[in-house]
């Protein structure tokens, strides 16, 4: 099934930006996710979720990537859409 | 009878009716029209009495009440709003308290500064989440509230402690409800920029500081012991956006801001602009060049995708419209935007 890497960029802090000092980064097998957050996965790469309010500010993006048929793919998703079991792989560091 | 009568002295009605040359019948209805025109002058009075009144109300403007403050519990959840904390302003939980009473502040701020009644301008309820998620390394508005995380103890603290950043997402409200720019582009950086420009104004006005005094950093309060340690101080700096003590450092002109660039990126040049502006008129930030940028962003309706270019002219007419005898205000506003190229 592979792994997933996943990468929490912006907020009111500004993870991940060109400049920035400040990485969140993590991966998970996608065999050790719940089999709804599998299903959340397949999906989401096949449809990437969109925010329905578009009202929110300083909220995270995370960056999901996978490995599929020997090419990444790589989606966006807002932090509220995103399960909790794919964002908990994620840990802050400064660099 | 009464149509002829309406434009006849009161006076000659009274002459006709006495006047024996007239029928008995003829000199009644003189009479007549004396009494009727007496009561439709009275109806009239009425009736201009009743629509000056109503003109007053209708005049007069809507006095919506203070804003209520809410603040709830996540308990570390990441489900808003999570439990409501019911009096907060006593609680024993510092976070509420402490997100309760700078709310209120803000919500002073904006009120006797600006004379605006909360986020809407409407009395609109202020709402905050605390404690949100596990560790949580944010703050957000998500559209109708603000929510704090407490930090992960490391790199950042409670992101509730500064007020520049309850003031930073209190704004993003105001501008939600005001000129509803878009968060990608030139708007996305001018979302951001505003909500700097005035979450900074907020923590000058509660410490009484002039520009000069103020260190115009964003986020200083929030800096865990590993980010100092390494030699941060803030997430950005408004009078030096590059600098190597932040810990997002931003472009410095507006040349440097390219498409789709992030909102937290693209809102150097605007927040530079601002800084070297009220550095330049001096005093404090709130007095003129605030006035201008509340101006600037309430004044003139939505406009969801405005460049960065319209937004400087646009402070420019409002520096003459509100100042037009200031002439060293007028050339500081247009130096600041040249300064980083707009």
């Amino acid at each position: 099934m592979g792994t997933v890497k996943i990468e929490k960029i912006g907020g009111l802090a500004g993870y991940g930006l060109p400049g920035s000092r400040l990485k969140s980064s993590g991966e998970t097998a996608i065999s050790a996710l719940s089999p709804t957050d599998q299903a959340w996965v397949e999906t989401s790469f096949q449809k990437p979720p969109r925010s329905q309010d578009g009202n929110e500010r300083d909220t995270h993006r995370y960056r999901i990537t996978r490995t599929k048929d020997g090419r990444d793919q790589t989606i966006e998703v807002p932090e509220a859409l995103v399960p909790h079991a794919l964002k908990a792989c994620v840990s802050d560091k400064l660099i | 009878m009464c149509c002829m009568c309406q434009i006849v002295p009161e006076r000659v009605l009274k002459r006709l009716a006495a006047d024996r040359k007239f029928s008995a019948e003829q000199r009644k209805n003189f009479a007549d029209t004396i009494k009727i025109d007496t009561q439709l002058r009275r109806l009239r009075t009425q009736a201009a009495r009743l629509t000056r009144v109503a003109g007053l109300i209708a005049e007069a403007p809507t006095v919506a009440p203070a804003p209520a403050i809410t603040v709830y519990d996540c308990n570390h959840g990441q489900t808003l709003p999570g439990a409501q904390i019911l009096n907060p302003a006593t609680s024993t939980d510092p976070t509420a308290k402490h997100v309760f009473s700078e709310t209120k502040s803000v919500e002073a701020f904006y009120a006797q500064v600006f004379g605006r009644n909360s986020i809407d301008n409407a009395g609109m309820t202020m709402i905050s989440s605390i404690h949100y998620g596990v560790r949580y390394n944010n703050a957000f508005w998500n559209g109708s509230q603000m929510t704090y995380g407490d930090g992960d103890g490391s790199i950042f603290l409670d992101f509730s402690r500064a007020n520049d950043v309850i003031g930073h997402e209190l704004t993003h409200g105001v501008t939600q409800y005001s000129l509803q720019l878009n968060y990608t582009n030139d708007a996305g950086g001018l979302n951001e920029s505003l909500s700097d420009c005035f979450g900074s104004m907020f923590r000058q006005w509660e410490a009484s500081q002039s520009v000069k005094q103020a260190d115009w950093l964003i986020g200083q309060d929030i800096m865990g012991p590993s980010a100092v340690d390494s030699g941060y101080t803030c997430l950005r700096d408004m009078a030096d956006p590059d600098a190597k003590h932040c810990l997002a450092p931003q472009p410095t002109k507006y040349s440097q801001v390219k498409p789709g660039m992030d909102p937290h990126l693209s809102s150097g040049p605007p927040n530079l602009a601002f800084c070297t502006i009220a550095k330049a008129v001096g005093g404090n930030s709130w007095d003129q060049v605030g006035q201008i940028w509340y101006r600037s962003m309430t004044g003139f309706g939505p406009a969801p995708n405005l460049k960065m270019t319209a937004f400087a002219d646009r402070t420019r007419a409002v520096a003459a419209e509100l100042y037009p005898n200031d002439t060293a205000l007028a050339r500081a506003v247009d130096a600041g935007w040249k300064k980083v190229g707009l």
